[in-house]
This record gives C-alpha cells, structure tokens and sequence, in this order.
C-alpha cells in the first residue's frame, strides 16, 4: 500500500495510458462497426462473409500481429491499438447488426408508413432502438480491451502491463498485484460509465423496462464473449 | 377518393398476388378489404401508400395518379394503423402520436399540444402522455396507433388488421370506436381483416377476395348477407347469415300489435272479449304509465269472475323488451324467441309499450324491408371499371 501511495504519480500516468490504449481502438472499431453493420443488417447477405472475416481476425495471435506490425509502424502505440481494433470489431460489429435486427416489424414498417427516409428512419428510430444491445457489445470490447493492453508491454507499451514485467523482474509481488487491482478498478469504472450512459440514453428501458426482444438479443451479445483473442 | 384501375401486382417469381384489381373507395367512407391469407388485401393496402408498388395499373387519390407522388410525402398525408400498433418503443406515447406532424415540421410544443388532442379523441387518459409504449395494455397501444395515423389529419386512413392482436372484448371496443371517430371524423378509411364480422360491423362497403389476389363482390354489408354474388361469398360470409342481416334492418317497420294491450284496471271479461277479437292466446297488461306488466293467457281470463279487474290477477313475466323505434330487427327476433310467450314488448325511449311481435309480423316486416331494399340494386350496379360507382367489381 505505501509502496503505491509513494508510486501514485507514475501509477496514475500508467492507469491513464492503460485506458488510452484500451479505449481509442474500441471507440475505433464503433466507428468502423456502425457502417459494416448498418450495410449487413440491410443487405442480409454480406453479415455471414464479413463475420467469418471478423471472427477469424479475432483468431490472430497479438504477438504474430506485433511482429508483423513493428516493420511498419514501430514500436509505438499504433502498433498496440490496431490488434485492439481488430479485436473490438470482432465483438462490436455482430452488436451493430443484432441491434439493428432487434427492431420490431412493425416498427420498421410504422416508421416508413409514416413518411420517414432512409436516413431519418435509422437515425431516429432503428439506431436508437439498437443502442442497447450496441452498449452491451461495447462493455465487452471495452473490459476485454483494457485487460489486453499489458500484452503490449512485449513491444514496451503496455499502460499498466508495465507493472507486470517490473515486478516480476524485481521479484516484487505487491507491484504485480496493484497492477492486478488497478486493471480491475479501471474495467469496473469503465463499464459503470457505459451503463449509466445506457441508462441516460435509452430512457424507456428504465425500471421493468427491457422488452422481451431486446433483453433476448442482449443477452445473447453478452453470452457471445469468447475465449481471449488471439490465443491470449 | 381513392381508386384502382386494373391494378396487379405480380412479383418476380410469377406469382399473383392482386390480379386486375378495379375498386372504388369512395371519400369518406370506410371500405373493408376481407378475405383469407394470399387474396392480395394486404398487398392491395399497401400499394395505396407505396409500401409496395403495383406491377400494372394506376391508383389514384382524388383522381391523382400516386406513381406521380414522393413517396415519403405521400405517406405523410395517409394515416397508417398497423397490426400490433407497431409503436416507436424508444419514444413517450406523446410524441409516438406527434410522429408526423413533427416530421412535417411543426414546433415540438405544438405537435404536443395536437398530440394531448388525439388522446382525448381517442379515449386515452392525458396522464399517458409520458409513459412508453411497453407500459400500455394491448388495447391502449392500439388506440395510440390510431391517434398517431390522424395526427396530421390526413383525409386518408389504412388500417392493417388493426384489431387482429388484441383480445375479443378489447376488439369490440376498438371497433366501436372506430364507428364513433368515423362517425365525427369521415376520414376514407381502407381496413384490411380476415375477420368478416368484423368487416360486416365497421364496413360501409366491404370487398372480399378471394386467393389468387381476384375481387369477388363489393357491396354494403347488408347487401353481402342479402346477396352473396356466390358459393365462395356465401361460405365466406358463413353460418346464420339471415339472421345476422336483420342487423341491418331496423325495427320500426315492424308493424306491432296493439290490440292485445290493455291497461290493468281492464276487466277480465272485457279483456277476453278483446282477445278473442284478436284471436290472440296472451294478453300484455300494462300500467296507466304504459309501463309493461306482463302476460296473461286467454285460458286464465276465462276462469276469472268477469269483473274483476286484471291489477290483481297472476301475470307472467314480460321477459327482454327491445327498442321499437331503433333497435333492429335482430334484436326485434331476439327479444321474441327469448319471451315466454313467442311475443316479445316493443318499447319506446321511455319503456313506454308501442306493442307487441310476433313471428307472423317479424316475417312481414322482413318481407317489407327486402322489397323496399330491392329497388335500391339498380342505384348501384354492378360493373367493370367505370368510376363514378361505388359498386366496381373484378372480372
């Protein structure tokens, strides 16, 4: 404990560097996952090829990518967060098209029954609908992507991963362990973040609110996380 | 007015899901499309708004073709109600019904303020206004669909099983409403229903189809029950068709009997004299309001002291009365199968006795209404094609 207290300095810099690297590439992969999924759900035949593209790159070990990675972009950030995006497609863009497929018939219909375009219809009414289950692909990407950051510490960039090696190098149990706790603390306000921006942002699912689809696909985007990426 | 000229609609696969369609809708009115699943009603429905484009033939809207119309502009004008009301869930009730006319561009106090309206006219509490679609019943969704499709007050109204998902009682009532907006509003309304008492009881005209997307018959319900133009028709229309027809026909030409009413404080012997004029079995005895008492057999004046009055005397009970001057005849027959002497009370607004049925005057007063309905065939008849009648039919 005195030995973090007397470290907070370096510790917070590390925390905030863990959760830059963890969180550019998920808000990447969002922006990425948001066009590929709204293309999937409305043309049916492209989600089956593009998921088996996405799922394989999941399969791609971080350290193979690395190695390929560093002839390009070094050892820099770079090289840790595109492992991240690819990872974080792999869980946001099956969210994307489950939550645009969460909306009901009759809603689709109502909406284009009463006059909205294209674009006014998914931006105010399917978007909105999916967001849910969007939100519960990003808690996902989000916790995995901040626990994944320390395998960077191989290229020497790896947030609080840094803790790991020291302390094993040093033969130091307390370092390793406050790396340990801080990487769950960060997850932790993390996901407590993304909830409550659920909350705020889908104000008709509050109390018994979830509808019996949206609860059943969200349910479903949670039970999709797999075993860590890449073999880690 | 909404009109069908010789419209298909054949998908790419060959088949036919609306052959040759002609049909008028004429504004104002409320048109029932009916028939099983795969006649085409619901494909018809939805060409009117472009949800789905014919593959020949034109429909117009007040003569106007719709081929010509954008169709997100199109559609802004026509209220649409859809199975299962089809709400937005992320949005409150208010601004579910506020949809169009904030679409359309309205200030969003405005289209609230048109929105609190639309509850009211539909029978919605205005303490809804905030809640979301989920926190509803079935029925209270359905009325919220219904208050959306005429928030911009569109002259056109579609209506997609509208009532399909909820349960019957809640279905009775959402029909009635229905008849009572329609009857404030005179929107032109086109609903679409597999349920053919339901087309008989919200229909001013209905067509049935029949699979292959062909229009059988087109008539007013009472017309269909009269008339079915055949087999499929008939069997469509289904069991007990006489009797659900004198729905249609209203009671006041029924003419009741009189002479076989007399006041309590009538004389037994001069009741008696008075049903044997009659050659009458029952006497209906009523009070000096003219409220009803009930019935006394000829066989029991007999045995009672001529002057005796009839205020004292065993009577039987009266049973159901029905509206003389505005139920119907169904009800006129109802009323008379149920009574305990095959002769059923008419009354008046104040329960009031005008006289008495029975089944020789409920068989002339069908026969009187079928004869003054017959005339009004030549008003409407049938025909292909030429606009201007309400009566089109499919080849």
């Amino acid at each position: 404990m005195s030995w973090a207290l007397s470290n907070a300095s370096m510790l917070g810099h590390l925390t905030g560097q863990n959760a830059y690297l963890a969180l550019v590439p998920v808000l990447i992969g969002l922006l990425i996952s948001l066009p590929l999924g709204i293309v999937s759900a409305r043309w049916g035949w492209l989600y089956p090829p593009v998921l088996t593209v996405t799922s394989v790159l999941y399969a791609l070990p971080a350290l193979a990518l690395f190695v390929v990675l560093i002839d390009y972009t070094g050892l820099t950030d770079t090289t840790v967060m595109i492992p991240l995006v690819i990872y974080s497609l792999a869980v946001l863009f099956p969210s994307v098209v489950d939550g645009l497929r969460s909306v009901p018939e009759p809603v689709r219909q109502a909406a284009v029954a009463m006059g909205f375009g294209t674009w006014r219809r998914l931006a105010t009414v399917e978007l909105p609908i999916a967001t849910p289950i969007v939100i519960a692909g990003l808690r996902i990407a989000c916790v995995s992507s901040i626990s994944l950051v320390s395998v960077g510490q191989l290229i020497g960039t790896g947030g609080l991963g840094y803790l790991f090696i020291d302390g094993e190098q040093r033969d130091f149990p307390t370092e390793i362990v406050v790396g340990i706790v801080l990487i769950v603390a960060l997850a932790l306000v993390t996901d407590t973040v993304l909830v409550l921006a659920r909350r705020w942002l889908t104000p008709w699912q509050r109390g018994a609110a979830a509808t019996a689809t949206t609860r059943r696909a969200t349910v479903r985007a949670e039970l999709r996380v797999r075993p860590g990426p890449g073999g880690i | 007015m909404i009109t069908f000229d010789s419209v298909t609609k054949r998908y790419p696969g060959g088949t036919v899901a609306v052959d040759e369609l002609y049909l008028e809708v004429p504004a104002g009115q409320t048109m029932v499309l009916v028939g099983p699943s795969g006649c085409g009603k619901t494909t018809s429905l939805r060409m009117i708004n472009r949800m789905i484009d014919p593959s020949g033939g034109r429909i117009l809207l007040d003569g106007k073709d719709i081929q010509q119309s954008n169709p997100a502009m199109l559609r802004r004008g026509i209220g649409y109600v859809i199975q299962q009301a089809g709400l937005f869930p992320h949005r409150t009730i208010e601004d579910n019904i506020a949809t169009v006319p904030l679409l359309t561009g309205w200030s969003k106090p405005k289209a609230r303020e048109r929105a609190r309206e639309l509850m009211d006219l539909v029978g919605l509490d205005a303490q809804m206004a905030r809640r979301y679609p989920h926190q509803l019943s079935g029925g209270q969704q359905q009325r919220v669909g219904v208050a959306r499709a005429l928030a911009a007050d569109p002259p056109v109204l579609l209506m997609d099983e509208p009532f399909s998902a909820v349960d019957p009682i809640v279905r009775a009532s959402l029909q009635d409403e229905l008849l009572r907006l329609q009857g404030e509003l005179h929107k032109t309304v086109v609903l679409v229903t597999h349920d053919i008492e339901e087309a008989i009881k919200v229909g001013d005209q209905v067509a049935i189809f029949r699979p292959g997307g062909k229009l059988v018959q087109v008539d007013t319900p009472q017309r269909l029950l009269a008339a079915p133009i055949d087999d499929y028709v008939e069997d469509f229309l289904g069991f007990d068709r006489g009797i659900r027809r004198l729905s249609f026909l209203a009671a006041d030409a029924l003419d009741l009997e009189t002479d076989t009413v007399v006041r309590a404080d009538t004389q037994a012997a001069a009741a008696l004299a008075k049903a044997r004029e009659a050659g009458a079995q029952w006497i209906l005895v009523i009070d000096s309001e003219r409220l009803p008492q009930g019935w006394i057999a000829t066989g029991s004046l007999e045995s009672m002291p001529g002057d005796a009055t009839l205020a004292g005397a065993g009577l039987k009970r009266y049973g159901h009365t029905f509206r003389a001057d505005t139920d119907s005849l169904r009800a006129a027959l109802d009323a008379t199968v149920l009574s305990p002497t095959g002769q059923a009370v008419g009354v008046d607004e104040a329960g009031r006795v005008v006289g008495v049925t029975s089944y020789d005057r409920l068989r002339a007063a069908i026969q009187r209404a079928d004869e003054s309905d017959q005339p009004r065939q030549s008003d409407q008849p049938r025909q292909s094609g030429q606009p201007g009648q309400e009566t089109v039919l499919s080849s």
